[in-house]
C-alpha cells in the first residue's frame, strides 16, 4: 500500500452525517447506507450501480440532444496492459481504479481528477497467471461503507485467490484471507460484493477441473460465515429445507452427486461463479449463476451435472438456496452461466406485477424468472440463429435440445450457435425502469467442436475439446467480422425494441441513461452512445485501446460524466495479448479475433468525457503547486 | 492451451478397452427425464452412467488427484479461522500464519 493522502474525506464525513444513521445512533447494515449511496447519481458504488444491477442513471444532463458535444475531460493510465473488465467505483469525491494481475487499485480524487490518493499494489506469485483460463482480468472492486466502529473498506480479490480488505480512506490492510489455491488451478478474477456486513466471493477455474463454490466472510473481521457448493452432496450446496419447493420439476434433494455424476466425478465438476451477483433486501436473497461443469468434453462426465449451470437465490444470511434452476443440463458447449442478473419491477403478461429476475444466458436464451421463488416467466432467443436448443418449455424449465448440434467423442460437430463464448458472455448489461427495456451486448460467434480425452491432475487444464470459432450467420465469414450485436429487449412482450450489428463481440456491457442514451465500448476501441429508443447511432470516441469492460456515469460538481476502462484482452482478447496465432489457440478464441490486431494494441486506463469535455482542470488554478517564492 | 490440445490427443491416440456400449436409443433431447432434474440420457451408441468405468471413455480419475481440492480448500479454511480468531482476539491482523502460532 502506499499513502498518497492521509487526510479523512470530507464527503465521507458529510456522508455519514446526512444519511442520519450515525445521528440517531441506531444500528445500520451496510446495505441500508449502500441504498442510500447508489440512489445519489453523485455515487456508484457497486458494479452495477445498485443492487438491482440495473447500471442505469437517472442523469439526464448528457442527452440524445447535446451527446454530440460530449468530449474527453479527463484520463488515467493505470499502468497495466491486459484486460480491463468491469468498471470504476465512485464514492463522493473519490473514484477507486482497479486492474488485472497485478491487480493493482488506486483511489483518486475527483477534485483532482488523476490525482493519486492511495494505491495498492499487491505482491503476488507469478504462476497465478499460467493457470487464469482467459486473459488476467478482473471485474472490479466493493464498497463496505463503514458503521462507525470499523472504517469504510475497499473489497477486491487477487488472481492468486486471495480476498483483501483495504481501508477505504488510506489504503492500509484491513484483513486478507485464502479463498481459493493456484495449486489446484482455483483463481480469482470476480468482484466481491457487499451484502449488510457480509462480503460474497466466487471462484475461477472451471477450465482446471476446479469445484465452484460462493463463500460469505464477515466484512469486518475476514471469519467466513458459510460457504455453498455448486456440486456434491446437499449439506455443502446448503439447500433450504423448502428448496424449489414452488418449482419441484426443477429437482430437489440428492441430485448433485451420484444422480447426476458419475462417480466422484462432482468433486472435479467446475460450476465455479466469475461472474456477477444481485440482491432483493425485501426478499433477502442475493441471485448469481454457477458456471460450466468441468471437462467440456461432455462424454467424460455423464449425467446432468447438478447444480452446474444453475441460477440460484441464496438468503445472504445463511447462504442456503430457495431456489435453483439449470439452465442447461449436461452442458456440451461451454454455456457458463455466470452471466449477469438484472433486477426490476414490471407487470407480466396477466397484469400482475412481480420481481423479476432477467439474465442473458451463455448459451442463447434470456430468461425471466419471479426472483421470490425461481419460477419461469420467459425464455427467449438471444438471436434467432441459436440453433443448439429448439425452444425452452416453459412448464418443465427443460430446454429441447437439438440433437444435429450435440457434441460427442469421436464426432467433430459444426455450425454451432452460440459458440463456448456465447452469444453473452460477462458483460455487464442494463436496464432502464421506464421503458422498461434491458440493453444487451451480445456475441455473434458459432463454432465447431470436437472433444478428446484427458486426465484430471489438479492444477492442469481440464478442458477436452478443440474448437473452431468464427462469426455467425449474420456476420462476414470472409473477414472475420459481424461478430457482435447490440439489443434492446423487452422481458414481457419477449420482442426486441431495436438491434444492431458490430464489427466485434461487444465483450463488456451497456449503461443506460435517463437521457434516452445507452452507452457501450467496443473491443475495436469505441465508446458509443446510441439513442436508446432506436438504437441510432449518435456518437461515438476512439479509445487508445479496446474495452471489454462497462461504462458508468456520475455527477460531481453538478458536471454529469461518462466513464469507461480501456484495455483490450479477456478471452475475446486473448490471442491479441499473447501473440497467438493457431486459430483453435484461447479455447478457440484466437481464430474467432484474427482480425481484432488490425484495430487495436494493448493499453489500460480510465477515460472520462463529459459535455464540452468540462473538468475541473477548466481553472488552470486548480492542482497547481505554489511555492513560497510564489 | 495448444500444450494441452496436443497432450490431450496424445492421450486419446494411445486408446482404451473397448466394452459393450449401451443399446441405441433415440436422440438425446433432453426431454425423457426419469424423474424431476434428471434428464440425461447416453447417446446413440455411447455408455450409460454405470457403464462407462472400463470403457472407451472411462476418464480414469484418480482419487488422490481428486481429493487434493478438498484437502486445500480444508488446509486454507483453517489458516484463514487462525488469522480471523487472532484479528478478533488481537485486534491487529497478521496473514503469516506461523507467526500467529508462535505468540
Amino acid at each position: 500500500m502506499i499513502n498518497l493522502r492521509t487526510s479523512v474525506s470530507a464527503f465521507t464525513l458529510a456522508a455519514t452525517a446526512a444519511m442520519g444513521v450515525a445521528a440517531t445512533g441506531l444500528p445500520a447494515f451496510a446495505n441500508d447506507k449502500l441504498v442510500e449511496l447508489s440512489k445519489s447519481e453523485a455515487n456508484w458504488p457497486m458494479t452495477g450501480k445498485n443492487y438491482s444491477a440495473q447500471n442505469y442513471s437517472t442523469s439526464k444532463q448528457i442527452n440524445v440532444d447535446n451527446v454530440k458535444d460530449l468530449k474527453p475531460a479527463w484520463a488515467f493510465s493505470t499502468g497495466v496492459l491486459h484486460g480491463h473488465e468491469g468498471t470504476p467505483l465512485v464514492i463522493g469525491d473519490r473514484m477507486y481504479v482497479h486492474t488485472p494481475f497485478p491487480n493493482i487499485t488506486f483511489a483518486l480524487d475527483l477534485k483532482e481528477p488523476g490525482k493519486i490518493e492511495w494505491m495498492d499494489k499487491p505482491k503476488q506469485a507469478p504462476t497465478a497467471r499460467a493457470v487464469a483460463c482467459c486473459d488476467v482480468v478482473n471485474r472490479g472492486l466493493a464498497y463496505w461503507p463503514g458503521d462507525g466502529k470499523t472504517p469504510a473498506l475497499i473489497l477486491k480479490t487477487q488472481l492468486d485467490g486471495h480476498i483483501v480488505a483495504l481501508n477505504a480512506e488510506t489504503g492500509e490492510l484491513a484483513w486478507k484471507m485464502e479463498n481459493s489455491d493456484i495449486k489446484v488451478g482455483s483463481t480469482l478474477t470476480i468482484a466481491p460484493y457487499v451484502i449488510k456486513d457480509s462480503v460474497l466471493v466466487g471462484s475461477s477455474g472451471a477450465e482446471l477441473g476446479v469445484r465452484g463454490y460462493v463463500t460469505a466472510y464477515d466484512v469486518k473481521t475476514g471469519a467466513q460465515k458459510w460457504r455453498a457448493y455448486a456440486t456434491g452432496p446437499d449439506e455443502e450446496l446448503l439447500l433450504a429445507k423448502d428448496f424449489n419447493s414452488a418449482n419441484k420439476h426443477y429437482g430437489q434433494f440428492n441430485l448433485g452427486t451420484n444422480k447426476t455424476w458419475e462417480g466422484d466425478a462432482w468433486k472435479i465438476g467446475g460450476g465455479t461463479n466469475w461472474g456477477w451477483y444481485a440482491y432483493d433486501p425485501d426478499t433477502n436473497l442475493f441471485y448469481y449463476g454457477s458456471g460450466n461443469p468441468a471437462p467440456w468434453n461432455e462424454t467424460m462426465r455423464p449425467g446432468d451435472n447438478k447444480w452446474t449451470m444453475t441460477i440460484w437465490g441464496r438468503d445472504i444470511d445463511t447462504g442456503e438456496a430457495k431456489f435453483g434452476y439449470q439452465k442447461t443440463p449436461h452442458d456440451e458447449w461451454d454455456y457458463a452461466g455466470v452471466n449477469v442478473m438484472m433486477l426490476s419491477e414490471q407487470k407480466d403478461k396477466e397484469g400482475k406485477l412481480r420481481k423479476l429476475l432477467t439474465h442473458p444466458d451463455r448459451n442463447g436464451i434470456v430468461y425471466t424468472l419471479d426472483r421470490e421463488d425461481g419460477t419461469l416467466i420467459s425464455a427467449d432467443k438471444l438471436d434467432d440463429t441459436v440453433n443448439w436448443v429448439k425452444q425452452v418449455d416453459l412448464k418443465t424449465g427443460i430446454p429441447v435440445r437439438d440433437p444435429e448440434f450435440a457434441t460427442r467423442m469421436d464426432h467433430k460437430a459444426t455450425e454451432i450457435c452460440p459458440s463456448a463464448m456465447g452469444y453473452h458472455n460477462q458483460g455487464h448489461d442494463s436496464y432502464d425502469p421506464e421503458k422498461q427495456l434491458f440493453y444487451m451486448g451480445i456475441n455473434h460467434i458459432c463454432m465447431d467442436w470436437e472433444p478428446f480425452m484427458l486426465p484430471y491432475r489438479a492444477g492442469q487444464f481440464f478442458v477436452g475439446a478443440t474448437l473452431w470459432m468464427y462469426p455467425g450467420p449474420k456476420g462476414d465469414r470472409q473477414n472475420y467480422e459481424g461478430l457482435g450485436q447490440i439489443k434492446a429487449y423487452n422481458a414481457i412482450s419477449g420482442k426486441y425494441a431495436w438491434e444492431k450489428m458490430e464489427r466485434f463481440a461487444v465483450w463488456g456491457g451497456t449503461l443506460a441513461t435517463a437521457g434516452d442514451l445507452v452507452f457501450y465500448g467496443t473491443l475495436d476501441g469505441f465508446l458509443k452512445a446510441r439513442n436508446s429508443k432506436t438504437g441510432d447511432l449518435l456518437w461515438k470516441y476512439r479509445l487508445p485501446s479496446g474495452v471489454i469492460g462497462h461504462p458508468m456515469t456520475y455527477t460531481h460538481d453538478g458536471t454529469q460524466y461518462v466513464a469507461i476502462y480501456y484495455g483490450v484482452g479477456g478471452w475475446a482478447g486473448v490471442g491479441l495479448v499473447f501473440d497467438l496465432t493457431d486459430p483453435t489457440a484461447g479455447l478457440g478464441a484466437v481464430g474467432a479475433f484474427k482480425n481484432l490486431q488490425h484495430y487495436t494494441q494493448m493499453g489500460g486506463g480510465v477515460q472520462v468525457f463529459s459535455l464540452n469535455g468540462k473538468n475541473p482542470y477548466d481553472d488552470p488554478n486548480v492542482g497547481e503547486w505554489v511555492g513560497k517564492a510564489n | 492451451m495448444s500444450k494441452i490440445a496436443a497432450y490431450g490427443r496424445l492421450f486419446a491416440a494411445a486408446g482404451f478397452a473397448v466394452v459393450a456400449l449401451a443399446a441405441p436409443a433415440l436422440a438425446y433431447d433432453g426431454t425423457n427425464c426419469k424423474e424431476p432434474g434428471v434428464c440425461w440420457e447416453p447417446k446413440p451408441n455411447y455408455p450409460a452412467k454405470n457403464e462407462i468405468k472400463g470403457s472407451k471413455y472411462d476418464p480414469k480419475h484418480d482419487p488422490k488427484e481428486i481429493n487434493k481440492q478438498s484437502a486445500s480448500i480444508q488446509a486454507m479454511e483453517e489458516r484463514n479461522k487462525k488469522r480471523a480468531d487472532n484479528f478478533a482476539k488481537t485486534g491487529k491482523f497478521e496473514y503469516d500464519v506461523s507467526k500467529i502460532g508462535a505468540k
